[in-house]
């Protein structure tokens, strides 16, 4: 089938501003948006976007496509066109546009290490751990730091939704000195915590779930069972 | 000038382990064409081979390795691999990697092909993906310096010793100059140099291409690993963990196909096995619709499915349009790795001084003539970690290295001509872009799991054509921020130069060992060609000559599953 992509374009060394430009390019419906991108970069090899893995692992192709926040490598074709022929591609929101859909990414990196992203290995830990304790500690593990769930939230501002998964993670690992310690760092009110957690799987591609109740419900240690 | 005294090139599990393992008393840097997080080590899936098990023994893992690698492996570098593993993984648990844990608390460990025990730690099927961001965390309590979406472009060699690197800034558009008294490369595999591929765009083989360019030896190449389970039509990987819970491969009529071709292991008979097994099924008219055979998980529930193989599932789902606890999932072999690389020592060592490399970009060669799932993994974490440490005994006791003006000034003026829009050379109506889709097409067909020399013989000879046209042909748009086509242009050229190698060890390898398997030369030579296959630039061309394989404690026999 033919489709359009309508692309954001922006060169800060050129253009007074963003503007968008129309690509048709024939594609399967089982394809993906990234695919079509390729087509549309061998049009126009001047277009800017980032992509590696085109598996929904690696993280690199999030942007806003028609309107949401995803991964260009995980969107259907079929999904994109459903209310129309023409995507609609724009860089990420809440990210600086550095060039086409590429957003500056480095603060966000870097507000992982608000959040002491890194286990703080408990003294007395043993080695072993509980299958369904680890079982739950497997889906906060899956995030792929694509930046979506921050694109997502109008006011991230103060809770750094990069730094905040991996201390849910962390807060419930039972190798983990801080444990819930951890939720106190961050300083963010647990009412929010819990509405970012509960809109959490709807706008992760990687569907990460956590149990809301996050504060007094870690993990009891001692025994490496769940509390009741 | 930025310095630091051991420079990383590449940010996966084998950088990212090697940054690590460097002490705060040395300098060390990464630097990654992507940002860590996006490697390519985050797609694996299976798990990582370590001898836990109480009637596991590492001799076991020893000889499953090098009888898999159909005794082209190292046997001393191999035995470093197995014995190394146990602790290593061991030290990941402590670094707070999420393994998937056995009903006693330790860990659990699954079956994986060519493998006597299940020995593969795994958790669930992210387990590249979960040490990936274990070791990045990991680097960020180091406070390692990390230099991501930057492309290495040269190694500036003086005095026959590594002294540097030139390196190419995406965002800003400008070439750095790094002094580094030692460089570890590792930048991954090829994957991209054929049109059927599990791997990302990323992997197109610059480090293997430049420290070829550099001087140094590059080994085995012609062995590259075929998996035998890709999703039909995208080739994105189903893993090996996939057979290795009990899954089937069934052709058109029903049959459970690999009794006839390994009767012993199955399934889970090593990969060079069953990628032939499977074009053998689909040649003689029992693949589906002509194409595919199908993997089938319907029979373990969807229970374990959803417990074990989720990411498989989401991937099947998404991109066959197939839920696997229900219906087969369409598979194909598709190129997945290399066991070629730059020649290395078991310390990390290539055989340029100052220049180190593991993990796929090298050849150590603990994989011989095929791979074993699980053991790449752990090769990353096992000489990922020796090529760090040794990397800084080796600038510990080391003064800077030379680095004259005039190198520096040569090499930044020659890439300075090199990646401008040269006037003239456009219009002709060739491109990148069409160079890359002939060269990954040829290599696809006809250096693929069946080789046959009249084939191989076509395909050096177009290889060589393409790199005529290609040198004519001039980047696109210059250096500009985030100029894509740039980095296509010099991605195409690595692919380039190491298909050559790849068709040409290949043609010259008139024999089948493991992946390399040759239509008119079907059996293993052991008189001719028990011995490793050395490429290295001379002249602008490469320059072939063989390596005496180490054989500590198993002598060749016959390979059978």
């Amino acid at each position: 089938m033919e489709i359009a992509l309508s692309i954001c374009r922006f060169d800060p060394e050129k253009d007074s501003g963003p503007f968008f430009q129309e690509y048709k390019v024939t594609v399967k419906s089982t394809q993906t948006v990234l695919d079509a991108l390729m087509l549309a970069w061998q049009q126009d090899p001047s277009l800017s976007f980032r992509r590696s893995c085109r598996s929904a692992i690696c993280g690199s192709c999030a942007m806003r496509i028609n309107s949401r926040p995803a991964l260009a490598c995980q969107t259907l074709i079929a999904k994109a066109t459903e209310d129309g022929e023409t995507i609609v591609l724009e860089p990420l929101p809440h990210f600086r546009q550095l060039k086409d859909l590429v957003v500056d990414f480095d603060p966000f990196f870097e507000s992982l290490k608000s959040a002491v992203p890194w286990i703080v290995l408990r003294n007395d830990y043993d080695g072993c751990m509980a299958p369904d304790i680890a079982r739950e500690l497997e889906d906060p593990a899956t995030c792929i730091l694509c930046g979506i769930c921050r694109a997502e939230c109008d006011d991230a501002g103060d809770i750094k939704p990069a730094g905040l998964i991996k201390t849910l993670r962390f807060a419930r690992d039972p190798r983990d000195a801080l444990g819930e310690h951890r939720l106190r760092l961050l300083e963010v009110p647990l009412e929010i915590l819990r509405l970012f957690i509960r809109n959490l799987p709807e706008m992760c591609p990687k569907g990460i779930t956590m149990r809301e109740d996050v504060a007094g419900d870690v993990p009891d240690r001692d025994k490496g069972t769940k509390p009741a | 000038m930025i310095v630091h005294e051991v420079l990383v090139v590449g940010g996966g599990l084998a950088g990212l382990m090697a940054a690590l393992s460097i002490s705060d008393k040395t300098d060390a840097a990464v630097l990654s064409k992507i940002y860590p997080t996006r490697s390519h080590s985050g797609a694996a899936q299976g798990g990582f081979n370590a001898v836990l098990g109480r009637n596991d023994s590492i001799e076991a893992h020893v000889f499953d390795t090098v009888k898999g690698s159909d005794y082209l492996g190292d046997q001393d570098a191999i035995e470093v691999l197995c014995s190394d593993g146990p602790e290593i993984i061991l030290e990941l648990e402590k670094m707070g990697v999420p393994w998937t844990r056995s009903a006693d608390g330790g860990l659990a460990q699954r079956s994986l092909g060519g493998a006597g025990f299940p020995r593969a730690c795994f958790a669930a099927d992210f387990s590249g993906h979960v040490v990936l961001h274990t070791l990045y965390e990991q680097v960020l309590r180091r406070g390692v310096k990390i230099y991501p979406e930057r492309h290495l472009l040269e190694l500036l060699v003086e005095d026959e010793r590594v002294a540097g690197a030139l390196v190419y800034d995406l965002a800003s558009a400008r070439i750095d100059v790094i002094r580094a008294k030692q460089v570890i490369l590792a930048t991954g595999g090829y994957g991209r140099a054929f049109l059927k591929t599990t791997n990302a765009h990323a992997n197109t083989g610059d480090g293997m291409a430049i420290a070829y360019r550099a001087g140094a030896v590059l080994s085995d190449m012609e062995f590259v690993q075929f998996h035998p389970t890709t999703l039909y039509g995208t080739n994105i990987l189903v893993s090996e963990a996939a057979r290795g819970e009990g899954g089937y491969l069934v052709n058109t009529e029903g049959e459970r196909f690999m009794a006839r071709y390994a009767p012993g292991k199955m399934e889970l008979a090593p990969r060079d096995v069953v990628s032939r097994a499977i074009f053998k099924e689909i040649k003689d008219g029992r693949g589906f619709n002509g194409h595919y055979i199908h993997l089938d998980l319907t029979h373990l529930g969807e229970a374990l499915v959803a417990d074990r193989l989720p990411q498989v599932r989401d991937l099947a789902i998404r991109y066959a349009g197939v839920d696997p606890a229900r219906m087969p999932m369409p598979i194909e072999p598709a190129q997945h790795y290399s066991m070629g690389g730059v020649r290395t020592d078991i310390l990390g060592e290539t055989t340029v001084s100052g220049l180190l490399a593991a993990g796929e970009v090298a050849n150590v060669s603990v994989h011989g003539a095929n791979r074993l799932g699980g053991n790449s993994l752990l090769e990353t974490v096992v000489f990922g970690r020796r090529a760090g440490k040794r990397a800084e005994d080796l600038a510990k006791n080391q003064p800077w290295p030379h680095l004259s003006a005039g190198t520096v000034t040569r090499a930044l003026e020659r890439w300075e001509v090199a990646l401008s829009p040269r006037s003239g050379a456009r219009g002709t109506g060739d491109s990148t872009f069409d160079i890359r889709r002939e060269l990954t097409s040829l290599m696809t067909d006809q250096v693929g799991v069946f080789r046959i020399g009249s084939e191989l013989e076509d395909a050096v000879a177009r290889i060589r054509e393409l790199q005529v046209r290609y040198r004519r042909l001039p980047p696109s748009y210059g250096v500009q921020p985030f100029n894509y086509a740039l980095i296509d242009y010099l991605e195409v050229g690595y692919l380039l130069e190491l298909s050559e190698l790849i068709a040409a060890g290949a043609l010259a390898r008139t024999e089948s060992r493991g992946a390399h398997y040759r239509l008119d030369y079907p059996q293993r030579d052991d008189e001719m060609w028990l011995h490793h296959t050395f490429a290295r630039l001379r002249d602008g061309c490469p320059e072939f000559s063989s390596g005496q394989v180490k054989i500590t404690r198993y002598e060749p026999r016959e390979r059978g599953y």
